[in-house]
């Protein structure tokens, strides 16, 4: 299933048993897995169950999922924190075990944590030196990179007295302080109020405008609505979609409200029923149609009615609804 | 190059830390204490502020390391702040390497400092011909505090702060003792001296790192013992940065 | 269909397992040439020049009955590597005054601190003075109190049987006397001409000993000073000694 789902092209972008991938891909799994067994009664369980996913240069893919669906193992696999147990991967065309694989990587955990006894510039030089920038390169870009992510004015400020948002916003400067081409940010929106969640949409669309790829994971969907080309839904350790928001979106029915002045048509057409509800609001009523279908017959006999319609919306399902049915559904595909 | 910027950056940690600073104050204390108390050695003075002198620059890079070099890696694993390493281009065993090496740097810096506090001090009582002596034992000092970190770099590889802690000092005190295992080994039956005997081996050599009765003496080693003991630390530090490598290279940072 | 993963990060660990192996040959080797080729340090000497046990006593934080231990490992060790070289114990009553002032009630550094330094240091005031202060600082041992009498009893250059009655006397007094204190004080009496409180003590023996042999021979020696006090025949009650079969163990 989950082979000819994720891949734009229709087919797998390698077989399975060819070493080296597509090079236009940033990310490629095939067969990824992780077990995590107890120290003490040995039980095994699966955090990732072969996981096939690519993720093109350039491109935004968000991935989703509940907690312990399996996103953090994913991209701790990506990113050589965790070894898998089964299958392989590759980062902008290097085997992930690899330590070239992570030349192009700017990667920001989950919560991240940093040496407090150094300050915020330190840091990010640091990082940059790590990541093989030369000292004056790390010097330059730490600065550059503090401003951008607003802590450039207390440079010297020790990492100790950061708040959560400021950790959060100077991970995300290490991750880009070396220019990477590939960037797996986790849970990146973590911690921070709406005008921290603007500027890292901000930054991750300038990213994607440089030609960046960026694979994310977010609980925020209106977040990753917003960024994403594509979304991966993990439930359970599994694959379960990949696809355009649009594609996502479209699959869902669409319905649509009819906004009208307080107090219109005071009884419903028995036609109607199961189809149209109404919900009366302290400055208008609303109609909602489940199938657009019915829009013109509907409008037709408001306004027939002589009823003051405001607006006419049609209503897409959210993301957000999308995902928790198919939670909804995988867990009760579980059960069953 | 990568265990370079780490080694830099461990230094940097080290001496920033509170710990290092106290130990260096308590050295110096604890000089100029024996320096006050010297006269009540009825005329052994010097040999007893070399003696405890050296005394401190061991107990107390030995504090430090049990207080910070235990928790250098396991510290980083808990705090997470290794996945914003690990996840750049560095290897492991680089990692581990720039660890050892900061702290070892900065014992050293400790050791030097006190070590010529001592120098010093032996100098202004008048007997600065034991000055090369001294700082023989100081070079000796410094060359078993870099084994006992790279100990404590392997325990805090593969264990938590406290139980590291406690590995390093048992082998530190096993360490002291080696020269008597293996006496008692050749008087034991020969299946427990056997096992006596392996203990011995395992454990560091430390005592090869100890000239403190000479130094206290005025009289200097030779150059066969330091050739010998330099190189015995540097393949034990190899050895036991080896096998953190190997334990570290398998781990998973859940 | 899952493929195994991998074995680039078990190669690299198997590398670190190689190099470790071999640096640790090397350390194994270099330490057998050091052991060999150079000598060993005497932790011992650092002992030596402290003044007392008194001043070491605070350095040990409380745990000065376990520094004492240490201590006596090494003496042990000291007594035996000089005693198969050069013989010379200079430095062995200020290191055994030191241990037995760590601890005073470790009994048997006093016993074999006071042999050492009689019988191999050739020191015997030394060794009197050892075993007189572990006296001072254990007054019930009837243990010590018999060891003191038996270092007069063998002292090099002549024994002293009057000292060694006293203190075999005063062992048999304690609850831990070993069992021949009675008779050894007996033996000493005597053989020292002190024919009367020989003829007491051997009575003793022969009251009280739960060994129906030392009885016997506690009543024949009784017959004998009787009778050497009836013909006034006294050095018929005495004896050239063979040293009472005794096996002395420092334990």
């Amino acid at each position: 299933m989950q082979t000819s789902t994720v891949t734009d092209t229709g087919r797998p972008a390698v077989g399975r048993d060819a070493c080296v991938p597509d090079p236009s891909l940033a990310v490629c799994t095939r067969g990824l897995a992780k077990d995590y067994v107890h120290p003490w009664t040995l039980r095994r369980t699966r955090g990732l169950d072969a996981l096939d996913l690519d993720v093109r240069r350039g491109e935004v893919l968000g991935l989703l999922g509940p907690n312990g669906a399996g996103k953090t193992t994913t991209l701790k696999l990506l990113t050589g924190l965790l070894k898998p147990t089964h299958g392989r991967a590759w980062l902008l065309g290097e085997p992930v075990e690899r330590t070239a694989a992570r030349r192009g990587l700017g990667f920001l955990p989950e919560q991240p944590y940093f040496y407090d006894y150094l300050s915020g510039l330190e840091y990010l030089e640091l990082a940059g030196r790590l990541s093989g920038l030369d000292a004056d390169a790390a010097r330059r870009r730490a600065r550059h990179w503090l401003d951008r992510v607003g802590l450039g004015e207390r440079p010297g400020l020790r990492l100790r007295k950061y708040s959560k948002g400021m950790l959060q916003r100077l991970g995300l400067a290490a991750a880009l302080v070396h220019e990477p081409e590939l960037l797996i940010l986790d849970e990146p929106m973590s911690g921070l109020d709406p005008f921290g969640r603007r500027d890292v949409r901000e930054l991750i669309a300038e990213q994607r405008e440089r030609g960046v790829t960026v694979l994310f994971s977010s609980h925020i969907l209106p977040d990753v609505e917003m960024l994403c080309d594509r979304v991966a839904i993990l439930l359970g350790g599994r694959l379960t979609r990949v696809a355009t928001v649009g594609e996502l979106v479209e699959g869902g029915r669409q319905s649509v409200e009819i906004r009208c002045a307080p107090g219109a048509l005071l009884e419903l057409p028995r036609a109607w029923a199961g189809a149209v509800t109404r919900a009366e609001r302290a400055d208008e009523t609303v109609f909602r149609l489940d199938d657009e279908a019915r829009l013109p017959e509907v409008l037709g006999a408001l306004l027939r009615a002589g009823v003051a319609v405001r607006a006419v919306t049609p209503q897409r399902p959210t993301l957000e609804e999308l995902f928790l049915a198919a939670a909804e559904g995988e867990r009760a595909r579980r059960s069953a | 190059m990568n265990a370079l910027l780490i080694a830099h950056n461990t230094f940097r940690e080290a001496t920033r830390d509170r710990v290092v600073a106290g130990m260096v104050a308590a050295g110096l204390a604890l000089l100029g204490v024996t320096l006050v108390v010297s006269p009540l050695a009825l005329g052994e003075g010097s040999r007893l502020l070399v003696d405890l002198g050296l005394t401190g620059i061991s107990v107390l890079g030995l504090l430090v390391v049990l207080l910070t070099g235990t928790s250098l890696v396991a510290k980083e694993v808990e705090r997470r702040t290794i996945y914003n390493l690990l996840s750049r281009p560095i290897q492991r065993p680089a990692y581990l390497v720039g660890k050892w090496a900061g702290l070892s740097a900065a014992l050293w810096a400790v050791a030097v400092v006190l070590g010529l506090a001592l120098w010093g001090l032996v100098a202004l009582r008048g007997h600065g011909a034991a000055g090369p002596a001294v700082l023989q034992a100081v070079y000796l000092a410094g060359l078993e505090l870099t084994v006992v970190t790279a100990l404590a770099v392997m325990f805090s590889a593969i264990s938590t702060p406290v139980l590291s802690a406690l590995y390093t000092l048992g082998f530190f005190l096993a360490g002291q003792w080696s020269y008597d295992l293996r006496t008692f080994a050749a008087k034991f039956p020969p299946e427990l001296g056997a096992m006596v005997s392996a203990v011995a081996h395992l454990v560091p050599n430390l005592p090869l790192f100890n000239m403190r009765t000479l130094a206290a003496a005025g009289e200097t080693t030779t150059p066969l013992h330091l050739a010998l003991a330099t190189l015995y630390a540097a393949v034990y530090v190899g050895c036991a940065l080896g096998l953190a490598a190997a334990a570290f290279e398998s781990k998973d940072f859940k | 269909m899952n493929r195994p993963s991998p074995a680039g990060w078990r190669r690299r660990a198997a590398a670190a397992w190689a190099v470790a192996l071999a640096f640790g040959a090397a350390a194994f080797a270099l330490a057998e040439v050091s052991w060999r080729a150079l000598p060993h340090p005497r932790p011992l000497e650092e002992l030596s020049y402290y003044p007392s046990g008194r001043s070491l006593r605070p350095a040990t934080l409380g745990h000065a009955a376990t520094a004492a231990d240490l201590a006596w490992l090494r003496a042990v060790q000291y007594y035996g590597g000089h005693r198969a070289t050069d013989n010379r114990f200079e430095r062995m009553e200020h290191v055994f005054d030191i241990l037995t002032t760590l601890d005073p009630g470790f009994r048997p550094a006093y016993v074999f601190g006071s042999f050492a330094l009689a019988q191999e240091g050739r020191d015997f005031p030394a060794a009197e003075r050892l075993m007189r202060k572990g006296l001072a600082a254990n007054p019930a041992s009837g243990e010590l109190a018999f060891q003191l009498g038996f270092l007069y009893y063998v002292r090099p250059g002549g024994r002293d049987l009057a000292q060694a009655a006293r203190w075999f006397e005063q062992a048999s007094r304690q609850a831990d006397a070993p069992p021949q204190s009675a008779r050894f004080a007996a033996f000493a009496r005597q053989n020292g001409g002190e024919l009367l409180g020989a003829y007491e003590l051997w009575g003793e023996v022969e009251r009280n000993s739960p060994n129906r042999l030392l009885r016997e021979l506690a009543a024949r020696e009784r017959e004998r000073i009787r009778e050497a006090l009836r013909s006034g025949r006294h050095e018929r009650a005495m004896s050239r000694l063979s040293t009472p079969a005794v096996l002395l163990k420092a334990d």
